[in-house]
């Protein structure tokens, strides 16, 4: 085995969002796709950037805050099998730096689309899209599944 | 071209920013705020709150006093006196340098002292050395490992079988290894200790059903359904198991397994078999239970047994579909994170397996034997026998309780002494009894051998007068008396 890949650790889903690797293929995830969608020639730039805040927020959505569980078994016999990801993130600590840059990025992007709208155009679509990713970020809403979605 | 453009777009957003409607450039500058105070908060754990105050924390840590290292325990504390054997325990056995007539140990078809068996593992010993020294992942696979799986996966004709270096932790590991928190174990209350133990583990909700009774078991199982229908996304995430033993170590009573694979097939609930006591015991060719009631082996979803019993051996196995069995190798926590069962155990394992299919007229001989000793013991007066004419390992109960449980047991203790000093040697079954989920009356264990063909009838013949005049105003405890065949 390669020397100093072996971990300890019990749920290695905690701290796959800490690597300074992660943060980077991140962000080149989302300009790869804002260049994949500017290089369509039929949408004009307004439509490209609602649809790169939009389609980011939902894939943010689905991967941290509806799939449930880990793709391996865990040695603690099955605790994350009801925690999203974003809930297993660092054991369920509050406010770490993985935490507040996932949060501040689609802020940033927000701002970005709507100075790209001209402030005109697409602000429901945006805003609402942004709400949906940020909303469950609170730390108000840990662990919490509004009527029942998604609970088990 | 391309700049004039950039430019002159970069113009209009600028003048759109100064045309921006009011709501909108409030909302973002929340959201920079938000950024702002993101970017200065701690982190903190969501803290479950405690209502102690400091004082009364401090208080609790005064008021606390340490348990003494070693506890105040009476002199006769089974621990304190003990029973020195010496030389081998076959048939007979040499306790505290007398020679007894051995219904102590589980030695079912007396093959512990087999000559061949001996044979095969001085051999393999000579060959492979003691021990293995690694787990199986870490260079402690031999080949008789793997010649004594494949052989085990054919005898009890399924696909797959998997070595544990420790009988216990058969059973004890290969529960946690399928079910896990949120799952649904239903289990007979009278289950031994090592699956009490795997069940622990396990994390998982335990339903007990009273011991054998089908239609308990029946009643928790549609309960369970009516549930799943009121919540049919948890049901599906829900995995539903059945724990049974074939032989019950704690009462020698089968288990009714027909109408257990029928309750399988109409609840959708998965059967784990614990077959230590009756693999190599019931059936025609030996193969546990499910010979003897003629169920196909596919029907149960896990067999699990130890090889400490028939087989003379130690360790045990589970055997069961590939698919099933493969997990454990990853999953199975004795399988994975202890060392493999030493070379020369697993080659008198195979030796034993020879041995049990070259002539399959042993059972038979067993079975025999059995009915045998339980009818001879049946008139005694104070003492009945707890367990099934054809079980090998039974107990013997006092009829009636004193009422205390220290009181049974010396009573039982002194009938045990009694048997020793006429050469019969015999055992209280033990329990952990602050551990144990539900405790069985304290009794006396037997255990019978094959070896038991000449000193077998005198042996009962002994026991019998032994126990009756002995037999003090009646109890009800148990000792377990084991019958070996050989």
């Amino acid at each position: 085995m390669n020397v100093g890949v072996a971990h300890s650790e019990v749920n290695p889903n905690t701290q796959v969002m800490n690597s300074w690797g992660i943060w980077l293929a991140y962000i080149i995830l989302v300009r790869l796709l804002h260049v994949v969608l500017l290089s369509i020639p039929f949408f004009s730039i307004l439509v490209v950037w609602t649809l790169t805040n939009v389609i980011h927020n939902l894939a943010m959505y689905v991967f941290l805050h509806t799939v449930k569980g880990t793709p391996f078994e865990t040695p603690n016999q099955g605790k994350p099998r009801l925690l999203t990801h974003w809930e297993q993130m660092d054991y369920g600590l509050q406010f770490t730096s993985s935490c507040k840059f996932l949060s501040i990025s689609p802020i940033v992007l927000y701002l970005l689309a709507s100075f790209y709208t001209k402030y005109a155009a697409h602000f429901l679509i945006n805003t609402a899209s942004l709400l949906s990713v940020l909303l469950p970020k609170l730390p108000q809403f840990h662990g919490v599944r509004l009527f029942g979605i998604n609970k088990y | 071209m391309a700049t004039v453009a950039e430019q002159w777009v970069l113009v209009e957003m600028v003048q759109a920013l100064y045309e921006a409607p009011a709501y909108h450039l409030i909302l973002e500058g929340i959201l920079i705020l938000w950024i702002i105070r993101l970017l200065f908060s701690k982190t903190y754990k969501l803290q479950e709150r405690s209502d102690l105050t400091v004082k009364e924390k401090e208080e609790l840590i005064e008021e606390w006093q340490p348990e003494p290292l070693v506890p105040p325990i009476s002199k006769d504390h089974p621990a304190l006196n003990y029973n020195i054997v010496s030389g081998p325990p076959s048939h007979k056995i040499v306790v505290n340098g007398k020679q007894c007539v051995n219904f102590a140990s589980f030695n079912f078809l007396g093959l512990l002292d087999n000559p061949r068996v001996k044979a095969a593992a001085l051999a393999s010993l000579k060959k492979y050395g003691v021990g293995t020294c690694g787990p199986r992942g870490f260079y402690g696979t031999f080949d008789v490992h793997l010649d004594l799986e494949d052989r085990l996966a054919k005898f009890m004709k399924t696909e797959e079988a998997i070595i544990y270096s420790y009988g216990f932790a058969t059973i004890a590991s290969a529960i946690p290894a399928y079910s896990k928190r949120g799952d649904i174990v239903f289990v007979d209350r009278a289950a031994c200790f090592a699956i009490q133990k795997g069940l622990q583990a396990s994390r998982s909700d335990i339903k007990l059903f009273k011991h054998n009774d089908m239609a308990d078991l029946e009643r928790l199982l549609k309960e369970q359904e009516m549930e799943d229908q009121k919540n049919p996304r948890k049901a599906r995430v829900t995995r539903r198991f059945i724990v049974v033993e074939g032989l019950y170590m704690n009462t020698g009573t089968l288990c009714p397994l027909p109408e257990l694979v029928k309750l399988k097939y109409k609840y959708k609930a998965r059967i784990f078999l614990e077959e230590s006591l009756s693999f190599g015991v019931l059936g025609e060719h030996g193969r546990g239970v499910t010979e003897h009631f003629g169920i196909s082996i596919d029907d149960i979803d896990l067999i699990s047994a130890n090889m400490e019993n028939s087989l003379a051996s130690i360790g045990g196995f589970c055997c069961g579909r590939s698919f099933v069995i493969d997990h454990q190798r990853l999953s199975g926590q004795g399988y994975c994170f202890s060392a493999s069962l030493p070379p020369l155990l697993a080659a008198a394992a195979i030796e034993a397996l020879n041995i049990m299919e070259e002539n399959p007229g042993i059972f038979l001989v067993l079975k025999e034997k059995c009915e045998r000793i339980h009818k001879a013991l049946q008139g005694i007066s104070g003492l009945k026998v707890v367990g099934e004419s054809l079980s090998p390992a039974f107990h013997l109960q006092l009829t009636d309780s004193t009422g205390s449980r220290e009181k049974d047991v010396k009573l039982l203790q002194e009938i045990v002494n009694h048997c020793m000093d006429r050469s019969i040697a015999l055992t209280q079954a033990r329990y952990l009894e602050k551990e144990e989920k539900c405790l069985p009356p304290p009794r006396r264990r037997t255990g019978e051998s094959r070896a038991h063909n000449q000193g077998g009838g005198p042996g009962c013949a002994a026991l019998g007068r032994v126990l009756g005049p002995g037999g003090q105003p009646p109890r009800s405890t148990h000792t377990g008396l084991c019958v070996t065949a050989l």
